[in-house]
């Protein structure tokens, strides 16, 4: 059991302008395993993931990546920590898979990528077994099939911690479930992996460890029942849930009322 | 298309279509059989003696068509090179090279050098084009981040105010000017010289040389800002990069010959539809079929009819009908 964290996050609060988006988040996410992060639209987790993966800087707190401050990380030291998967990506051009998995090593190869690279991609589509597709245009595959395409661009770029903002959005339950199932795996070899997500059950049936946020802020369960608490769920999502066993694990289904 | 094909058509057309381009001219005196002599008696070691006319036809098509020929074949490249980079960049399939204010900026300054002969005509029309770019990422990098669409518009408001400019400067000229102006606009491959040549080549080479070591960058931009980011590259760097080496080729291009309309912009597609769209084989494509499929409509302008029609017209009256045949063929579907 590996207890270190790969990202350490203290006291982090974050504005757009006037507007407070985080307040005093302080949070942990163990290395070399599946964390899932969830709350309503607008909690804040978007924001989180931004600056986590250094796309936004924040002016209060810190985050830290592997020990290292991310404010202070150049590309090139980020590219080697951390790769993100954003929300929405709309391709224009018809690109061959291969090629778009290739760009994963732009930051390494400057203007030219090498032999070694093509062979990362290789290897990166069998993990995902996504062979079949390195000659297809990106724009001609489905959703589910792009997904597991931008993930093998990060698996390239061979980064130490990934991180999806809601990676099975839009994915019907056999690509949502093989997905998951390829981000577990991930995470037991070298890699720590982190994704928001939206379906409580999804990510209770497939990841390590489940943080919630509410409110701009992280919020915990109190102790002893974990996360499958109807009165925890319901300051999370503002929703009744009914806790219901299936054999020997539980499911929460949102109640009316 | 067949692979193969493609592969002729781009990389096995430019050497001997520009052989054969500077047996083309409206010299209708001369005959095959004058080149022919002529290239026997040079390849002998025999040399010309002056005024016969061996020595006529090495004059002219060194001093008259050889220029024009590789500045025909430069230009083309340069608009095909700049105009793939510039839709790489900005995502966007409805680019052309004069998409920051280029062409009219340029044509203001050209406009205004023929009126009020100041500068030359080739400088200012340089100089304004440069300073059209500088303006439109001036506007838009008045918001915090100068987002695709924001730097379309702000050239596409730096080419009405030069266009309105333009007009004002046309509406005061006297009609000999006038004349002058809106030829120049048409595209005037005809007055190719060496000295436009010269004034041309360092900035188109420089351009398309740092385009072309470029070129893999060019298709992680393609995928967008945050794609790029994703994976631990600053995008802004290499974008920065790229437009000032597509404005430095735009506009030197336009300084030497003119706005040659929709070249840019059709000819990247023709050549995605042709190699496909990875940039690393997009790029030198476009620089040998931008530049032959210039030079092929070059010949058709000058040789067709007793008079030259001007390059920026035939391009169009050429090259739609290609590119609408290559369309229907590749069935190619922008969402």
């Amino acid at each position: 059991m590996h207890t270190e964290n790969s990202i350490q996050i203290a006291d982090l609060s974050f504005a757009y302008g006037e507007q407070p988006v985080l307040q005093n988040i302080n949070l942990q996410f163990p290395a070399h395993r599946f964390s899932v992060l969830l709350g309503r639209n607008g909690s804040g987790k978007s924001t989180l993931f931004n600056i986590i993966a250094g796309l936004l800087r924040h002016s209060s707190g810190s985050v830290k990546l592997l020990g290292k401050e991310t404010n202070f990380l150049s590309y090139g030291e980020r590219a080697r920590l951390i790769g993100f998967l954003p929300q929405f990506h709309k391709a224009v051009f018809p690109f061959q898979v291969r090629d778009v998995i290739l760009t994963g090593r732009a930051a390494f190869s400057g203007i030219r990528p090498s032999k070694e690279d093509s062979g990362r991609v290789n290897r990166a589509m069998a993990e995902l077994g996504i062979d079949h597709l390195a000659g297809r245009a990106y724009t001609e595959l489905s959703g589910g099939e792009q997904q597991l395409v931008m993930i093998a661009r990060i698996l390239v770029q061979n980064p130490s911690v990934i991180i999806l903002d809601e990676p099975t959005n839009h994915l019907d339950v056999y690509h949502q479930t093989q997905l998951l199932g390829h981000l577990k795996r991930l995470s037991r070899s070298s890699y720590t992996i982190i994704a928001i997500m939206h379906d409580p059950n999804l990510a209770f049936l497939h990841a390590d460890h489940f943080y919630f946020m509410r409110h701009k802020t992280v919020v915990y369960p109190p102790g002893g029942q974990g996360h499958y608490d109807v009165q925890f769920l319901k300051e999370v999502y503002d929703v009744n849930f009914k806790i219901v066993p299936v054999d020997d694990r539980k499911i929460v289904v949102p109640v009316q009322q | 298309m067949k692979k193969n094909l493609a592969w002729i058509l781009i990389y096995g057309l430019p050497l001997p279509l520009l052989l054969v381009s500077l047996m083309i001219g409206p010299s209708p005196d001369l005959q095959l059989g004058d080149y022919t002599t002529t290239a026997a008696r040079l390849l002998k070691g025999m040399g010309v003696e002056a005024d016969s006319r061996p020595a006529l036809v090495v004059g002219i098509i060194r001093n008259i068509r050889l220029p024009r020929v590789l500045l025909t074949f430069m230009i083309g490249a340069g608009l095909a090179t700049s105009g793939a980079s510039l839709q790489g960049i900005f995502r966007n399939p409805l680019v052309d090279p004069y998409v920051l204010g280029i062409s009219s900026g340029a044509a203001f300054g050209a406009a205004l050098a023929i009126a009020f002969p100041l500068l030359s005509i080739n400088l200012s029309a340089f100089v304004f084009g440069v300073v059209s770019v500088l303006l439109a990422y001036l506007f838009a990098a008045s918001r915090a981040n100068a987002s695709i669409v924001s730097i379309i518009l702000s050239g596409m408001i730096v080419s009405g105010i030069f266009t309105a400019l333009l007009t004002i400067v046309q509406f005061i000229s006297d009609p000999f000017k006038l004349q002058a102006i809106v030829q120049w606009t048409m595209g005037n491959l005809h007055h190719a010289s060496w000295s436009k040549f010269n004034q041309a080549v360092i900035p188109v080479g420089v351009g398309v040389i740092g385009i072309y070591i470029l070129r893999w960058r060019l298709n992680l931009l393609s995928l967008g800002d945050d794609e790029a980011k994703a994976v631990g590259v600053n995008p802004n760097r290499d974008k920065f990069l790229l437009i000032a080496l597509a404005t430095l080729v735009t506009t030197a291009s336009v300084a030497a010959a003119g706005i040659i309309s929709m070249y840019g912009l059709f000819v990247p597609h023709m050549v995605r539809m042709l190699v496909g769209p990875d940039n690393r084989r997009a790029i030198p494509a476009n620089i040998f079929f931008g530049g032959s499929f210039l030079l092929l409509i070059d010949n058709f302008s000058r040789s067709m009819l007793q008079f030259e029609i001007p390059i920026g017209i035939f391009t169009m009256l050429l090259g739609a009908p290609f590119f609408i045949f290559l369309m229907k063929k590749n069935k190619i579907n922008w969402v």
